[in-house]
């Protein structure tokens, strides 16, 4: 395992989603039979195993006659399905090198690191299912990328991607979305992580591009806890990581106002994400990582059809 | 208009008030630097609340600047006071006037109290003034630690008497200085160079002056008079009332500071040492008379007092017991060989008032004294002089005997043509024997004589006419002779008396006390036989005429009357033994004479004695005298020259304004021929002040009643007390600052200033 595999792929968090399939919600097209359910019809599948049902899974697939047979609900999972073409992008502007809670034990991570650690993990899950995975990490352009494959050692290679260093800029989102829509010509699952800080509209005008071409788009918001909570006391002195401005203020005179503005954001940004139909999870750095991941997983496989 | 008054503190503490701004621009130093991603959100947090959060940091600011302040001011003694200036504006004046008289020096009640004498080093008892002088040092104190800006001056009473150019007037002891902390030890130099004094000059006696300086200090005043308050000096007059009234009615604020101890007292004064009578000449024994007075409240046994004659010592005289509130005189004898002047100093032991221990007196002898003897006889006028059987005769036989009996007199007879041009001011006293009639000018010589202090005699005779002392000389009373004269009558027989029946009677009077008492066989031997009756319709007793010898028929013989200072006593008969036989081999008659001549030549030669804060004068003669007068005054021989000026007639007269300390004046100056003159004059101290009782504070207010005042006794006063100092103000400041600080808190807390708990967000 690389060293950028080392940081972003902790085996405890790992242990815990190994069993948690990654579904594509809607049809996309997959060069691999598989896990996921394929667009196309008239494919054959052949039964691989029974397994324990869990909640989340679909009813469809319980076997009735074991249960009439056993009085247990178990599962029958089959050994092909349509094959996964996940990109990953990962947001690599300055402001995601935003790293709050001093004072916390665990000191917490920065927002890239964050985004990155769940980037590699949902990349590992996508392999570790057959799955053909590409990563990227963008600021006003894509800096580092690496397409879509389904190897083993295409892990190291996304490990290498987000590890590989990075220009300090804002993020250009339109710019960069539409050079992937050009970059992917086959429909896919296209996951992006990032703090969303920036012009939004061209945030979502890239995304309805993607969703034009036909692809299952979801986003990983990362935020840190004081940006979300703003907990700071005392005099402070704010200096923008992306905008030029600085603010000295006693924060808790302007907290209020903050909480509001940060509200009306998330608020836009999920109305604006159910617009396009994309999936949206808000991950907080100071929380566990791998319960965001499961929190993430779970949400996409109860609204899978 | 109200002021607000704060101790000094608060001008030194003012600038704390700057520490919250201070504080707020050291954190915006030290403010937290954190690099921040989500700058839009904050800027539109700014942009939403800026207005609000400016105010409410100005508001912070305010507050606790506000509480800085209150904490300061509560700290600085503030105090309001419903009439004055604004804050720091018009200063509170005190006007201290710290009684300097001889009673000051009381030592009563200080037995555990002690004071060092800062020049000898020496411990003795404290006086009321030592006690007074610390009284100005804590007002001193208490106002420089007292809000408001005050000033204080300091005078005695002696100054503010005192009126020459000598001893300048009005002088203070501390001119008017601003009182702060380091000023203090200024005021104690100060009073610590003033002492009490000999002189009687009270409170009581400044109070003219006292008004004149508190107005002249203007603006708000306190008047502190820091005395000893003895009845003698502020029960028996309506001055000081008068006074305190018209001060506070200026609207000064009046604190009384009594600074007498308390304890039985017991003071004993030498109230009298003078000569009693006798002829101040050489080698003549003079009567001298000691007089001490107890003004204790029990009997004082066994008090011998000393003696001294010129410096010398000589025997005392013993007193074996003087009543609770009595007096005791006794009389001795003194004969000076030399002419000049001479100095008797009596002494007591001492006793808690030590000034009034002590008295003495000058006697100028001379060789011999002159006495005017102005004969109406015939033969006198031509110039014969006293003739061998007139009345000039016996007048100056019994005055100069010769040489086996000297009385030291040295008699001049003259007409009464040569009185208008003789200075009757050299003679002792005027004998006027039976003159038909005085010219005006020279009725006009005597009567400024005798109003001058002089004595003159007259005698009645047969060439006395009645309507012409009635005319010239009573003139209803208006003149000098005592009584109106009716006419000259025998006086009859007593023929229903079975025995020879005394013609002359021996009334209540000094002159003739020695011949007073029982059946006196030398008086008894005198016959009066005419004399001269006085209008029976004439109120004697009425117009002041007292009566030395009356006629058996209870007819007046000899009289005196007042007349301006001097004395002129009336003989209504003649000093020959022409209408009777008294002036014929009767010693009663030398002894009556020399009696009179000491009794009207008293009251010139006692004027001579001085009371500290009199002035002392010499006389001299225009022409043979040189104008300047060197005067030596006590304590310490210090010489004063002064220039002698013109008053009426040849005199001059070089005056020394004022004494202030008790002991010998003496005056020196130059006659036209080079030759030396000097000559001595004892001043004394009032022996009122001896009187040591207390008016207390009960007394002091039906004195002054409508006098609004503040009495404290030395021990207890306090410059800050009383309505001048106004209300405190810490307590409600410090209120306020509370809540200030609270207000402080809410606004900090609503700003998002203070801490919170941390919670998840949901």
């Amino acid at each position: 395992m690389t060293r950028g595999s080392r940081r972003y792929l902790r085996p405890d968090a790992i242990a815990r989603i190994h069993r948690l399939e990654l579904r594509a919600r809607a049809v996309v097209e997959g060069a691999l039979a598989g896990l996921h359910k394929s667009p196309f019809k008239g494919q054959s599948v052949e039964f691989l195993q029974h397994r324990e049902y869990v909640r989340g899974d679909d009813l469809r697939r319980v076997d009735w006659k074991v249960w009439g047979r056993q009085d247990r609900f178990t599962v029958k999972e089959f050994e092909e399905e349509t094959n996964l073409r996940l990109t990953l992008l990962v947001d690599g502007s300055t402001s995601m090198d935003y790293r709050g809670g001093a004072e916390a034990v665990p000191p917490r991570p920065t927002k890239y690191d964050a985004a990155a650690t769940l980037a590699a993990s949902l990349g590992w899950l996508a392999l570790s299912h057959g799955d053909a995975v590409g990563c990227g990490v963008f600021d006003d352009r894509l800096r580092a990328s690496v397409p879509a494959r389904t190897k083993r050692s295409q892990l190291a290679s996304i490990c290498e991607v987000l590890e590989a260093p990075r220009n300090a800029g804002a993020g250009d989102f339109q710019r960069v979305l539409r050079s992937v829509a050009e970059a992917l010509p086959k429909r896919g699952m296209i996951v992006i992580v990032s703090d969303l800080l920036g012009d939004r509209d061209g945030i979502f005008a890239g995304l309805q591009l993607l969703r034009t071409r036909g692809h299952d788009l979801a986003i990983v918001h990362v935020l840190d806890d004081d940006e979300i909570d703003f907990r700071f006391e005392g005099a402070t002195r704010f200096e923008g990581l992306e905008l030029p401005a600085h603010i000295a203020c006693n924060p808790r005179a302007l907290r209020e106002g903050y909480l509001a503005a940060v509200e009306a954001f998330l608020a836009e940004v999920r109305r604006r994400a159910a617009a396009v139909r994309c999936d949206y999870a808000l991950v907080r750095t100071g929380e566990p990582l791998d319960a965001a991941l499961v929190r993430f997983l779970s949400r996409r496989a109860s609204v899978a059809v | 208009m109200p002021t607000l008054e704060f101790a000094p503190l608060f001008w030194w503490g003012l600038p704390l008030a700057a520490a919250p701004v201070l504080i707020h621009l050291i954190n915006l130093l030290r403010q937290r630097r954190v690099k921040w991603a989500a700058m839009e959100f904050l800027l539109a947090s700014q942009r939403r609340y800026r207005t609000r959060v400016l105010l409410r940091q100005i508001a912070l600011l305010a507050l606790r600047t506000l509480a800085v302040l209150g904490l300061v001011a509560a700290l600085a003694q503030p105090r309001w006071r419903a009439a004055g200036g604004i804050a720091g504006g018009d200063a509170t004046t005190h006007l201290v006037i710290l009684d300097d008289s001889c009673s000051m020096g009381d030592t009563t009640g200080a037995e555990s109290d002690l004071e060092t004498d800062t020049t000898a080093g020496d411990t003795r008892r404290a006086t009321a003034f030592d006690r007074g002088r610390r009284v100005v040092e804590r007002i001193a104190a208490d106002l420089a630690a007292t809000a408001g800006r005050h000033r204080l001056a300091v005078a005695v009473t002696s100054q503010l008497a005192t009126s020459s150019d000598v001893l300048p007037p009005l002088l203070p002891l501390l001119p008017f200085t601003d009182i702060a902390p380091g000023t203090i030890q200024t005021v104690r130099d100060a009073v610590g160079r003033a002492a009490a004094g000999d002189g009687a000059t009270g409170l009581r006696e400044a109070c003219p002056a006292m008004r004149r300086l508190a107005a002249a200090a203007g603006g708000r005043r306190v008047v502190w008079l820091v005395g000893d308050f003895r009845s003698r000096d502020w029960l028996g007059s309506d001055e000081p009332a008068a006074t305190l009234r018209q001060l506070a009615a200026d609207g000064a604020t009046l604190r009384l500071v009594d600074c007498a101890g308390d304890g039985p007292g017991g003071n004993l004064t030498l109230e009298r040492l003078e000569v009693v009578g006798g002829v101040p000449a050489a080698n003549v024994l003079l009567p001298v008379e000691v007089e001490v007075r107890n003004d204790g409240s029990t009997p004082v046994r066994d008090v011998a007092i000393e003696l001294r004659e010129d410096g010398g010592g000589r025997p005392g005289v013993r007193i074996d017991e003087i009543p609770a509130g009595g007096m005791v005189s006794r009389r001795f004898d003194v004969r000076f060989t030399a002419p000049g002047s001479h100095t008797i100093e009596a002494a007591l032991p001492g006793d808690v008032l030590k000034a009034d221990d002590g008295r003495q007196t000058v006697i100028d002898v001379v060789d011999r004294v002159d006495v005017l003897v102005v004969d109406g006889a015939p033969d006198a006028a031509s110039g014969g002089g006293a003739g061998s059987s007139g009345d000039g005769f016996y007048v100056a036989t019994a005055l100069a005997p010769g040489a086996g009996a000297a009385t030291g007199l040295r008699p001049r007879v003259v007409p009464p043509a040569a009185l208008a041009a003789t200075d009757l001011s050299r003679f002792a006293c005027l004998w006027v024997l039976d003159v038909e009639r005085l010219d005006a000018a020279a009725v006009a010589a005597i009567e400024a004589y005798v109003r001058a202090g002089g004595g003159v005699v007259f005698f009645c005779g047969p060439r006395t006419r009645g309507d012409v002392v009635n005319d010239t000389l009573h003139r209803s009373g208006a003149g000098l002779f005592p009584v109106p004269l009716a006419g000259a009558i025998d006086l009859l027989p007593d023929a229903k008396a079975a025995a020879q029946t005394p013609d002359v009677t021996v009334e209540d009077h000094p002159v003739v006390a020695v011949l007073a008492g029982q059946r006196n066989p030398l008086l008894d031997a005198v016959r009066i036989e005419r004399f001269w009756a006085i209008d029976r319709g004439f109120d004697a007793a009425g117009h002041g005429v007292r009566r030395l010898l009356s006629l058996r028929t209870g007819q007046p013989l000899v009289i005196e009357k007042t007349f301006g200072d001097g004395l002129v006593v009336a003989v209504l008969t003649t000093a020959a033994p022409e209408w009777n036989n008294w002036a014929r081999a009767n010693p009663s008659w030398v002894v009556v004479l020399l009696e009179l001549e000491g009794h009207l030549a008293r009251l010139r030669r006692r004027a001579e004695s001085v009371t500290v804060g009199e002035p002392v004068t010499v006389r001299l003669e225009a022409g043979v005298d040189e104008p300047d007068v060197d005067f030596l005054v006590p304590p310490d021989a210090a010489l004063l020259r002064q220039t002698a000026v013109a008053t009426s007639g040849p005199m001059l007269e070089a005056t020394l304004p004022a004494t202030a300390h008790a002991g010998l004046v003496e005056a020196r100056w130059r006659r036209l021929d080079g030759t030396e003159r000097q000559r001595s004059f004892a001043v004394n101290v009032d022996p009122g002040e001896g009187r040591l009782e207390r008016a207390g504070v009960g007394r002091l207010e039906a004195a002054l009643r409508g006098v609004p005042f503040r009495y404290d006794r030395a021990a207890d006063v306090a410059a800050t007390a009383g309505d001048f100092a106004g209300r405190p103000l810490a307590l409600p400041l410090l209120i306020v600052v509370a809540a200030l600080l609270l207000l402080e808190q809410l606004v900090a807390y609503a700003a998002g200033y203070h801490p919170v708990a941390r919670r998840p967000t949901a």
